[in-house]
């Protein structure tokens, strides 16, 4: 099932030769049963597919996705990467997920467009100085390049940025990550979609998980003879394209996590909240840097096609719902020109919204339930992008040998239960 | 063949006023037009043809659509880039350039690229500079130069914006004759109506009709007028929100540069007319070939001879108007193409360099090739339904009529015209009459059930108007043949530079959903989002999947409709700046100023370490203002503060004050202050300055959604109330001086009380006995139109008592001294109640209060410890940040310093900081980092206080 290698020779015989590339991934049909299913085809569900199987030898693995590959968060973030978080837990695990990213274009032989163009978060305040001080010494020790700093050193590195005293919040220094930067999120999510395709896996788009099936356990909320909850055991699962059996089953579905959680009878502390991004029309390339603004509220990058993106704080409201308002657009454009006066002409050219799976300590939640076989990677909120790689190589170790790995072990369910919460509030709360 | 596009004699159907010249630039050479020109027609009627060129191969680019959309015609006025030149208005002076061209229009180096096309198919880019890893940063600065678009000038200044609201009962987008006739009908049905037209004219497509169709149009707008209608030309309702809430775009006022209208309607009719569709085939985008519809507003409107010899396309009466437009001005037509008989266009070529380049000959399906250098195409429409599909619509195709249309709409929201059909003149505006009706019945129905809702002086007039059903007679469909590609590959998205070709090639390798094609090509991505390319897109995708158009389905068209500058979203933009009422005062001392979230402060006057001197030997007066302050009122209060705070509060006795901390429902500390009993059901609550707007927010949450029943009232008065600290131990001596009517003892006014009463003469003062600061102060809440007066007054009345103010930094360092935290600085998102040491006000025993269960968890675990350190070096002020390390040769981490500051009062460095409780023993020697990588000593004390700890002072 090799796939044809992607290369510039490549592009070039099939060019002279007007032969097209075969398939990125068939077009599989769900098998009646299969070692692990994993539900949503996202970035977290697709990379644990590919290194269940690069990693481990499991193959016989389906992703199935109720839409199209990429249609959840994963084909509408933002796609900022970072590793410089406040907790030693979350440098470590954003980190390795870096490393991941670094070397993906060649791994995975498919160009992801990893731009490590800089990450600046700027303080506006002397409170928010003193925060970025903190996790640049944080960052420092643990061997991360970030450091603070000041308003002559913000304007070299984006000189769109009005750095003067007499602006409404002036910009006081920045936390510098040099290794930050963006990536092309639709890439990485067919990078591990080919790459895991071509072990094997199915990948199954129009599919959706209406139900999952267990047994054994102490039943859920609605039905308490049910099976599902504490104690019982996964089955499998009930879609549209018919019921799949499975002795592990994957919940990577970030917006829609709590939804399905429940379907096992294990409630998660999440709630779905909506966030909004916009591109504006492209121009020519004026933003080398990737600039976050807490207390605006707001972070922007330039594509190497120009555009500017633009994101900010999820809505104050919980939904599903994934239509863009007004006022969002109306607020980020305020802030933005308070940042950068000289772009009020270009034009606001999409919006739209996606929607992020929440947690009361702004961390995920990741490994073995108290259900057996149910395994959760999700409350991947406002940062779940970054960390796609490392969580499915942690994840899939999690399942192939059915225990904890050190990187993502604070990051169990039972925390909630046991008052170890991760303290990334205040790092990833507008930061992504 | 070379073309000169060259004026028509003048018409009456020309928007252009050939008495008003015009002057402008356009690549550097000057020109001339009339007033009424765009800066397309202007450019065309002095010869040139060539705009651009395309983004990826460089292919130059002339007029297609020569509207809005059209994604060739994109070019740099001054400072603004991405002017869509067949839209806006040419101007005097107007300096024009061409965007996307290296180093000029007439050589273009890039356009190699056109040659290596085969190759770059779309997303080559995925496939490739994989390897070597380290050249990816070199390839992506080249990728980055075919960035399209044109140039910000980062020194524009941000002009001059504006907003406006509006409750109209009926707007409609779209003043073609669907468009006039709704709004008319609206009008007269006693509807308030908003007509809101895209282009700088009313009437649609009438302007480059018949000269009947022009005097209906006329007729039309007057009658309109006459009804009051307003009337928005070059406007865009750009999107459509929830319960039509609409943005609505204003390019023309008067005044400001872009005027945003948040319109808020009661009903919306989208009349927006159809968008024409270009054929796909080879040599599509060569310039010379146009749609139907950009030959006839040239020529008609214009008075621009587009071509000297024309092919024509025709698929229905816009392509056989164009005939005849084309006649009229002396086009010569080689050929007219039928395509209702099957016939097409198999492909174009075209021939001269740079902007000479120009369609030269057109092949037909037969395989005849004729000279030419038009090509004009008419082979159907596309609906623009987004502002429909933003009220949750989704179009559906009917292969018969070759177009989507709209599916199902809300009832606030109402079609008309080609969107929904076709007809003769009268039909259309007949649909458009019985939808203006409709929308106006609805209206007074939504009207009167708002007013009835209301609570108003008088009753609502009449009962309830019955709602309208939608008895509209459609319109008919007229059959239309399936046109999208011809038996060649040509572009599909120009702004993008997707062709069929790349569009085929992305299907075959498993990119077959219109979802995943657009993300992989880019295709319908660009400026104009779709609304030439999405209908194509798909017709090319259902054909490579062998499905058919209704099968592969349409994307999600998002807002906005057109784009919109920033400068128009983000307005006048206004971010207001809070400062107490004693700002004057601080200023004319020169105060140093510094920004606390909304709040401007003085830091300091002078030097803040007399400051805390002079406040901690004599007396010393602060503006405290920004402090949170909510008045509580009602039987419930005391239930309110038990859920709120850790501790207790049901017993406090009024005139009493008692401090609190409250935590989140993770036990996290969210919020510390103190709260006073000020009568029998009247309470009120100080909190941090940066916490003030969160906790009200947080009260008012568990009030309306957890304890509805509770009989509690809270009003935010923190700028009602200017606050004074007078801190010193001649504070008591300064306050008897200026208070009246209490006694101000110790007996009868000790620590942790409060009074009311008159201050420098200002009754309904509050003041309270406590001290940040650790010495014996009081706090003044002084109404605030008074705030300025009790403060020069204490500083009049305590001169021989060395009274002087201080500022915020002073004020910083009196409270590390007496070792308070400051929640946000010396907590964290992780610090739970016991962090801060004040354990004995967790009370465990109370039947519950926010975060109870997690900080009895705390409790029974490990939790970080908040304790005073002193570095061994007096003169060595950590940085605040810096690291605590569990051993001199360590990197691991075990606290932090989160204060620190050097204290004149005794003479040697002081910090707070948090410590894993291993470390946080008093005495523990510890290793701290600093910033500059020097490791220093320090060590833990027994209090929190620094000075005074056992707080006599303040108790005195
Ligand atoms: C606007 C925005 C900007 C963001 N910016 C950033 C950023 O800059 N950096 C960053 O790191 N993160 C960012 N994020 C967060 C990031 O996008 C997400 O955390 C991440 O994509 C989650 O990936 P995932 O694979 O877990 O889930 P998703 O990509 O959301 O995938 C979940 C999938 O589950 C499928 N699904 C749901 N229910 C079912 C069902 N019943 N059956 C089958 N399938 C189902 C969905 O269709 C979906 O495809 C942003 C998010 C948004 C919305």
């Amino acid at each position: 099932m090799a796939n044809a290698k992607y290369s510039a020779a490549g592009l070039f015989i099939r060019g002279a030769r007007k032969k097209t590339w075969p398939r990125v991934w068939r077009e599989a049909e769900p098998k009646k049963a299969y070692d692990v299913v994993i539900v949503g085809g996202g970035v977290h569900g697709l990379a644990t597919a590919y290194y269940l199987a690069s990693n481990h030898g499991i193959t016989n693995v389906a992703v199935v996705d109720k839409a199209y590959l990429g249609s959840g968060g994963s084909g509408r973030n933002t796609a900022i990467v970072r590793s410089n978080y406040l907790t030693p837990e979350g440098v470590a695990f954003y980190d390795r997920s870096l490393d991941l990213y670094n070397t993906m274009s060649t791994d995975l032989n498919l160009n992801v467009m990893f731009s490590e163009r800089g990450h600046m978060t700027l303080a506006h305040t002397d409170s928010a100085l003193r925060t970025m001080n903190w996790r640049a010494e944080v960052n420092k020790l643990q061997g991360i390049d970030s450091s603070v700093i000041g308003p002559q050193e913000v304007k070299r590195e984006a000189p769109s940025l009005d750095v003067s005293a007499n602006t409404r919040y002036p910009i006081l220094g920045a936390l510098y990550h040099p290794p930050g930067g963006t990536i092309r999120h639709d890439a990485v999510v067919w990078a591990y979609a080919r790459a895991a395709d071509s072990y094997g896996v199915d990948l199954i788009q129009k599919c959706e998980v209406l139900d999952i099936t267990c047994e054994g356990g102490e039943g859920s909320e609605s039905d308490s003879a049910d099976g599902k909850g504490a104690g019982g055991k996964v089955t499998g699962v009930k879609t549209n394209l018919g019921d799949i059996s499975a002795p592990i089953v994957v919940n990577c579905t970030a917006g829609w996590a709590s939804t399905i959680s429940d379907m096992a009878g294990v409630k998660l502390p999440i709630t779905t909240h909506p966030l909004q991004a916009a591109v504006t029309e492209p121009v020519k390339t004026f933003l080398p840097t990737v600039v976050v603004s807490g207390s605006l509220h707001v972070y922007v990058s330039q594509t190497d096609r120009g555009e500017l993106v633009f994101g900010a704080s999820v809505d104050p409201v919980a939904t599903y719902d994934m239509r863009g308002t007004l006022a969002f657009t109306e607020e980020l454009a305020g802030h933005v020109l308070e940042l950068m006066p000289g772009i009020s002409k270009m034009r606001l050219l999409r919006q739209w919204a996606g929607l992020c799976d929440m947690t009361p300590d702004y961390s995920p939640v990741m490994g073995h339930t108290q259900v057996g076989g149910y395994l959760v990677d999700v409350g991947w909120g406002t940062y779940g992008f970054k960390a796609g790689p490392v969580s499915g190589e942690q994840m899939a170790e999690a399942i192939a040998t059915e225990s904890m790995p050190e990187l993502i072990a604070p990051f169990t369910l039972s925390r909630f239960t046991e008052g170890t919460l991760v303290g990334e509030k205040g790092a990833a709360a507008v930061g992504h | 063949m070379s073309f000169v596009s060259i004026r028509l004699p003048s018409a009456g159907s020309e928007v252009i006023d050939r008495a008003r010249p015009v002057t402008f630039s356009w690549n550097g050479k000057k020109l001339k037009a009339f007033t009424g020109d765009t800066i397309a027609s202007a450019i065309l009627a002095n010869g040139d043809h060539i705009f651009g060129r395309s983004m990826k191969y460089h292919r130059p680019r002339g007029v297609l659509t020569a509207d809005f959309w059209d994604p060739n015609l994109f070019v740099q006025v001054d400072d603004e880039p991405n002017v869509r030149a067949a839209h806006r208005l040419v101007e005097n002076g107007m300096k024009v350039t061409s965007q996307n061209v290296w180093p000029s229009l007439k050589y273009d180096v890039k356009a190699a690229n056109g040659l290596v096309g085969r190759f770059l198919t779309a997303g080559f880019y995925y496939k490739t500079f994989m390897k070597p890893a380290k050249l990816w940063p070199a390839y992506e600065r080249i990728l980055a130069r075919f960035a399209p678009g044109g140039e910000v000038d980062l020194d524009t200044p941000h002009g001059y914006y504006d907003k406006r609201y509006a409750h109209p009962d009926v707007v409609v987008a779209g003043a073609g004759p669907a468009g006039l006739a709704a709004a008319i009908a609206a009008a007269r049905a006693g509807a308030s109506v908003m007509l809101v037209e895209h282009e700088h004219q009313v009437g649609g497509h009438l302007l480059w009709g018949s000269d009947d169709d022009r005097a209906a149009a006329a007729g039309m707008l007057t009658d309109a007028r006459n009804l009051g209608v307003e009337i928005l030309t070059n406007s865009t309702v750009t999107g459509r929100y929830e319960d039509n809430w609409l943005g609505i775009l204003q390019r023309n006022h008067h005044i400001a540069e872009e005027r945003l209208i948040k319109a808020r309607a009661k009903m919306l009719i989208v009349a927006g007319g159809l968008i024409e569709r270009p054929y796909v085939f080879a040599g599509n985008d060569i310039p010379g070939v146009m749609t139907s519809g950009a030959v006839r507003r040239l020529i008609t409107m214009y008075g621009i001879k587009p071509g000297t010899r024309a092919v024509v396309l025709t698929a229905n009466e816009s392509g056989d108007a164009a005939v005849a437009d084309l006649e009229r001005a002396g086009v010569e037509i080689a050929e007219v193409v039928d395509g209702r008989t099957g016939a097409f266009v198999r492909s174009a070529e075209g021939s001269g360099r740079g902007t000479n380049h120009r369609l030269s000959a057109v092949t037909l399906s037969d395989g005849t090739k004729i000279d030419a250098d038009l090509l004009v195409t008419a082979v159907g429409w596309t609906a623009p339904t987004s502002l429909l599909n933003m009220s949750g619509d989704r179009p559906v195709y009917d292969p018969a009529a070759a177009r989507f249309f709209p599916g199902k709409t809300p009832d606030n929201v109402l079609a008309t015209g080609g969107m929904v059909g076709d007809g003769t003149h009268d039909q259309l505006v007949a649909h458009g009459a019985a939808t203006g009706t409709l929308a106006a019945g609805r209206a007074a129905v939504v009207q009167h059930r708002l007013q009835a809702a209301t609570a108003r002086a008088a009753a609502v007039d009449g009962p309830e108007p019955d709602y309208p059903e939608d008895l509209r007679t459609p319109l008919g469909r007229d059959p239309h043949p399936a046109l999208f590609r011809s038996t060649t590959h040509g572009m599909v998205d120009y702004s993008e530079d997707v062709s069929s070709k790349d569009l085929f090639g992305a299907a075959a390798e498993g990119f077959d959903s219109v979802e995943l094609i657009k993300r992989f090509t880019t295709a319908t991505m660009g400026p104009s989002q779709g609304k030439l390319e999405t209908v194509n897109t798909v017709a090319v995708l259902a054909e490579a999947r062998g499905e058919t158009i209704a099968e592969v389905g349409t994307t999600v068209w998002r807002p906005p409709y057109a784009p919109i500058t920033l400068g128009a979203l983000g307005g006048r933009v206004f971010e207001p700046v809070r400062v107490s009422s004693i700002q004057s005062y601080h200023e004319s001392k020169g105060a140093t100023p510094i920004l606390a979230g909304q709040w401007i402060r003085p830091e300091h006057y002078d030097d803040p370490q007399a400051e805390v001197t002079n406040t901690r030997t004599n007396v010393g007066i602060t503006d405290v203002t920004p402090l949170g302050k909510l008045d509580l009122k009602g039987p419930d209060v005391p239930k309110l503060l038990s859920l709120l705070y850790t501790n207790k509060w049901m017993q406090l006795p009024i005139g009493g004050v008692r401090y609190g901390i409250m935590c989140a429902e993770d036990g996290v500390v969210l919020d510390d202050g103190v709260t006073a009993r000020l009568g029998d059901e009247h309470y009120l609550m100080t909190t941090t300055s940066s916490g003030a707007g969160g906790v009200w927010n947080w009260i008012e949450n568990w009030l309306q959604t957890e304890h509805p029943d509770w009989q509690v009232h809270v009003t935010p008065v923190t700028t009602g109330f200017t606050s004074i600290n007078v801190a010193g131990p001649n504070s008591r001596k300064l306050m008897g001086r200026v208070v009246a009517g209490v006694d101000l003892s110790n007996e009868a006014f000790p620590y942790m009380n409060v009074r009311t009463g008159t201050v420098a003469g200002v009754d309904d003062c509050v003041m309270w006995r406590i001290g940040f600061t650790g010495e014996l102060s009081y706090e003044i809440q002084v109404p605030a139109g008074y705030g300025l007066h009790v403060w020069e007054a204490l500083l009049a009345d305590g001169k021989d008592l060395g009274i002087a103010p201080f500022g915020l930094e002073a004020q910083r360092v009196m409270r590390l001294e007496k070792g308070h935290f400051i929640v946000g600085q010396d907590t964290d998102g992780l610090s739970k109640a016991p962090t801060t040491g004040m354990t004995g006000l967790l009370k465990l025993d109370k039947d519950d209060w926010t975060g109870m269960p997690e900080v009895k968890w705390a409790l029974e675990g490990d939790y970080p410890h908040i304790v005073a350190i002193q570095p061994t070096d007096p003169n060595c002020v950590p940085e605040e940040a810096c690291q605590i390390l569990r051993g001199p040769e360590s990197n691991e981490i075990v606290g932090r310093i989160t204060s620190s500051r050097y204290s004149p009062t005794l003479n040697r460095s002081i910090c707070l900081g948090q410590l894993s409780p291993e470390f946080a023993e008093a005495g523990t020697e510890l290793t701290v980092l600093l910033v500059n990588g020097e490791r220093v000593t320090a060590k833990v004390m027994k209090h929190h206080a620094h000075f005074d700890p056992e707080g006599e002072r303040l108790r005195g």
